[in-house]
């Protein structure tokens, strides 16, 4: 027998029941539908009544029939889709131009601005908008020192038009970011071999880089017009002084107009946004597949030789700062600015009116105190646990190519179309509806799953990524040395993906502070969060403590962006 | 007792059939290799033994313990094989030091923690790994790497080794030192191993006896000595070795010899069970057994020299014989463009 027979080897431990060795697969999934399924299952229950469910109430389509025949419904839902394409048509263009002029041209300085080209992205629309009304609202700081010079405002932000180029002006990350990755994973060689048959350098990009980047611009052009319709923030805020409703803001105030609880009105209206949303999901998902197909036709990612702009240079440096002037300093900075100003308007000098007050009067305020807490706790712990929770998942479906794994992929898409503020809405529905669960309505709790369901897609995009990157051959190498299947999970795969998943957790954290939608209707003293909070508070015109919070939101999230700078994370996949 | 037995293994990927019915049997202390062309199952039917591929039909036993029986519905998973792999890639696990990597399989079988230093060790010594025991895999070369392994699939004593491809990530140059020193390490350790490769050369070199897979069966199989020098197919007379190839017509066939005639030119050789007489034909030679002649004669071919390669230790020389070219290995260079080729009957064969 062999040399290295010494000391004797005991055999290998016999397998474990099938059944006990699929509890855990199969929890994770009992768990996963039924914190997607309960929520949405309860929207639909609750639109095919007459009442609020705990009211007295009959089944019927009633609140179809009340919701189609108010004139608002159909006004709001022209609104929607004209935003929609509105900033469909501005942000994809500007998107893809952007992604040609940084990945493939010697555009000075961009390595320092490509994180800067993310910050809309990153921070909460409530924020920016709210941003747009105190730079360039009708007082806002730059209004009126545009009035100094020009005698008028000359530009205004609350009609329709504004409201699209807006909503299109901040959009333009997520086109960026599908544009670029696609030129980047084009590699230069099958541009080169096109320079080198003779085509020049303009034949180049609309004969070959376009096409291959086609699938990948189509894809942002159906997400922005998805994400246009999902609009909650901006024309929440903008579209206030002219009275301009979109789907999302008409069923928030349809409480305020009827005056009580509606709660079957607003479930029919859900349902309605989700029946547009859906099938935009889907597409989505064959379009990517479509991204992924061109992906790896690719030539070879190797360096790419940049495209002198020539002369060029200078209109396009003209017009991306331009862009970042619009989108990114005039509402950051007005919100740095009127966060330290208490009262403004015409004729006020900045500096005399700076001031602490308002964060004096935040730092007695105990609910905004605890709002800031909650935010920071549900980031870094919430985030923590989240993870955990998508890896878990992740897991279930780890190379396992059963109907479970595509029943899996489904459910987490489900909460994609659904937006945040719908499934703030239908948690708190769950736990009203669920005597067990009605203690934990106003704790952070509620909160946390609601956030942990909005996110699904986005996080378990996050950690599958990190998976996939786990060579199959590892796992099969300790198969064949005797390791089950939840060994290897644990003593392989997990210590090898650890790295991606604390790049998560910091991305997940940064999420989590800029969410506001998802917190709104569950709201309670005792799990104020800042995002939520914002809304209450503008609501309520609170202007001053908004914008304190505004400011405190955007260095929370700024500081998860310097450490996930520092430790090289990745900021898109 | 035979280690390993395969019994009419099927297998297939959708509606794509990768194994059509594979037998083979690999006996304790046997060095089997399994050789084919890319498509021809041969990685597919290592990973069905080791269970990561699920055949639809079949058996699979490992000495007389069934691991796969399709009519059974018997799958034992590939942990539960006790077999031990080489993948083509190592697959050393990154977070893992040498000692680690290697010590996993005995820690999944509880070996207390004094055995599995002392085995771990022994094996590290036995592939001259000793002192790479802490580092981690991104520290060691290919052929450490290689070499770690070897030793992670041979701690725990499996019955059969398996190896996917174990040289091929190395540099030429290493690729034959290694061989040399794994078929050393295999006889010296008795190891009962299943390898494949698409390297002929290296299946020659390493193997007690070939598997020859072509689209999901097997071909031939025999000796390395039996594979290269009697060849029952055409597909094997041309997958081993270098060869020339003759289209002709068989002219006749008699007392196991062929007559092959092409245009201005008949030979004759050795004929194979497929050469039938009136038929068409080809002739199988491999480029060492052609000798470069003086002139006409028996079993001679006219040729036209088309150009010549020097490979070093010897000239190669490419001839046109009508629309078929001819090579042939030759000491010097050669004058003139009219050339005789003589090929010996007994190394000619008629397919």
């Amino acid at each position: 027998m062999a040399t290295i027979a010494k000391p004797s080897i005991p055999a290998l431990p016999g397998a474990r029941l099938p059944f006990t060795s699929g509890l855990p697969r199969f929890l994770t999934i009992l768990i996963t539908a039924a914190a997607v399924l309960a929520p949405l299952s309860l929207i639909i229950y609750q639109s095919l009544l007459d009442a609020p469910f705990f009211d007295k109430h009959h089944a019927g389509i009633a609140a179809y029939q009340f919701i189609f025949a108010d004139p608002d419904f159909w006004s709001a839902l022209e609104n929607s889709l004209l935003i929609a394409t509105g900033m469909t048509i501005i942000a994809v263009p500007l998107g893809g131009v952007l992604a040609f002029v940084m990945e493939r041209t010697d555009f000075p300085g961009k390595r320092w601005l490509e994180p800067m080209l993310l910050v809309p992205s990153f921070v909460s629309p409530m924020v920016l908008s709210f941003g747009y009304i105190v730079a360039a609202g009708p007082v806002g700081f730059y209004s009126i020192w545009a009035t100094d010079v020009f005698g008028v405002v000359p530009w205004g932000l609350y009609s329709l038009l504004a409201m699209s180029v807006i909503a299109g002006l901040t959009h333009v990350p997520n086109v960026y970011v599908y544009a670029s990755s696609a030129l980047k994973n084009l590699g230069s060689d099958v541009e080169e071999a096109a320079r080198v048959a003779g085509a020049s350098p303009f034949r180049v990009a609309v004969s070959v880089s376009l096409p291959l980047i086609m699938p990948a611009m189509l894809f942002s052009a159906v997400l922005i017009f998805f994400l246009g319709l999902e609009l909650f923030g901006l024309p929440l805020v903008l579209g206030d002084p002219e009275g301009h409703l979109v789907l999302s803001t008409y069923l928030y105030k349809l409480t305020n107009k009827l005056g009580t609880p509606s709660y079957h009105l607003m479930a029919a209206v859900a349902v309605c946004i989700v029946a547009l949303t859906i099938p935009l999901v889907l597409l989505q998902r064959r379009l990517l597949q479509n991204v992924r197909k061109y992906a790896t036709i690719k030539g070879k990612a190797g360096r790419i030789r940049e495209l002198p702009l020539g002369k060029w240079r200078w209109l396009a440096v003209a017009l991306v700062y331009a862009w970042l002037i619009v989108a990114v300093i005039v509402p950051l900075t007005g919100i740095a600015l009127r966060a330290f100003v208490t009262n403004w308007g015409f004729g006020v000098k900045l500096a005399d009116a700076l001031t602490l007050d308002t964060f004096r009067t935040i730092w007695n305020e105990p609910t905004d105190v605890r709002a800031i807490i909650n935010t920071i706790l549900l980031g870094v712990i919430g985030g923590a646990i989240t993870v955990a929770c998508y890896t878990a998942i992740g897991f279930a479906t780890h190379r396992r190519n059963d109907g479970w794994s595509r029943v899996i992929d489904y459910l987490v898409l489900l909460p994609r179309a659904v937006p945040g503020l719908l499934i703030g809405l239908a948690f708190l529905w769950v736990f009203l509806f669920f005597p067990p669960l009605q203690p934990l309505r106003a704790t952070m709790f509620s909160m946390w799953l609601a956030y942990t369901v909005v996110w699904l897609a986005y996080g378990m995009r996050l950690v599958s990524s990190s998976l996939l990157q786990v060579s199959n051959e590892l796992e099969e190498a300790a198969r064949t040395v005797g390791a089950s299947r939840g060994r290897i999970s644990r003593e392989i795969t997990l210590p090898l993906i650890r790295h991606g998943l604390l790049g998560s957790w910091l991305l997940v954290f940064m999420i989590f502070e800029r969410e506001y939608s998802t917190g709104v209707y569950l709201l309670a003293p005792g799990n104020e969060v800042i995002g939520a909070s914002l809304v209450s508070l503008w609501q309520g015109g609170a202007i001053d403590i908004v914008a304190a919070l505004s400011l405190v939101n955007i260095v929370l999230v700024a500081i998860g962006l310097a450490f996930a700078l520092r430790f090289g994370v990745r900021l898109r996949d | 007792m035979s280690e390993l037995t395969v019994e009419n293994l099927h297998l297939a990927y959708g509606d794509n059939p990768i194994l059509k019915g594979v037998d083979m049997k690999l006996e304790r202390g046997e060095v089997v290799s399994l050789l084919g062309p890319s498509g021809s199952g041969k990685t597919t039917l290592l990973r069905a033994v080791a269970g990561l591929e699920v055949p639809s039909q079949g058996r699979i036993l490992i000495g007389d313990k069934v691991v796969f029986d399709g009519s059974r519905g018997v799958d034992v998973p590939a942990e539960g094989r006790n077999l031990g792999l080489v993948f083509q890639s190592y697959a050393l696990w990154p977070h893992k030091t040498v000692f680690d990597n290697v010590a996993y399989g005995l820690k999944l079988r509880h070996a207390n923690r004094g055995d599995i230093g002392e085995r771990v060790r022994s094996a590290l010594e036995q592939l001259s790994l000793g002192p790479l025991a802490q580092r981690l895999p991104h520290q060691l070369s290919g052929g450490q790497q290689q070499r770690v392994a070897l030793a992670r699939a041979l701690v725990y004593n499996p019955p059969v080794i398996l190896l996917d491809e174990p040289l091929s990530n190395l540099d030429a140059k290493l690729r034959e030192e290694a061989r040399a020193w794994l078929r050393e390490l295999i006889v010296r350790l008795q190891l009962s191993a299943l390898c494949v490769t698409h390297d002929q050369a290296e299946a020659l070199a390493i193997s007690d006896r070939i598997l020859l897979l072509n689209g999901g069966r097997i071909e031939q199989q025999g000796t390395p000595q039996e594979m290269y020098s009697s060849p029952q197919t055409l597909f094997t007379a041309d997958f081993m070795g270098s060869n020339n190839r003759l289209p002709g017509r068989v002219a006749e066939v008699r007392d196991g010899m062929a007559l092959l005639e092409g245009h201005g030119w008949r030979l004759r050789g050795t004929a194979k069970p497929s050469a039938a007489p009136g038929g068409e034909g080809v002739g199988m030679i491999r480029l060492e057994n052609i000798r470069i002649a003086e002139g006409p004669g028996e079993n001679r071919l006219p040729a036209k020299l088309s150009t010549s390669m020097y490979l070093g230790d010897r000239w190669e020389h490419l001839f046109h014989v009508g629309e078929a070219r001819v090579r042939a290995y030759g000491n010097a260079q050669l004058a003139g463009d009219s050339h005789w080729l003589e090929v010996p009957p007994q190394a000619l064969w008629v397919f």
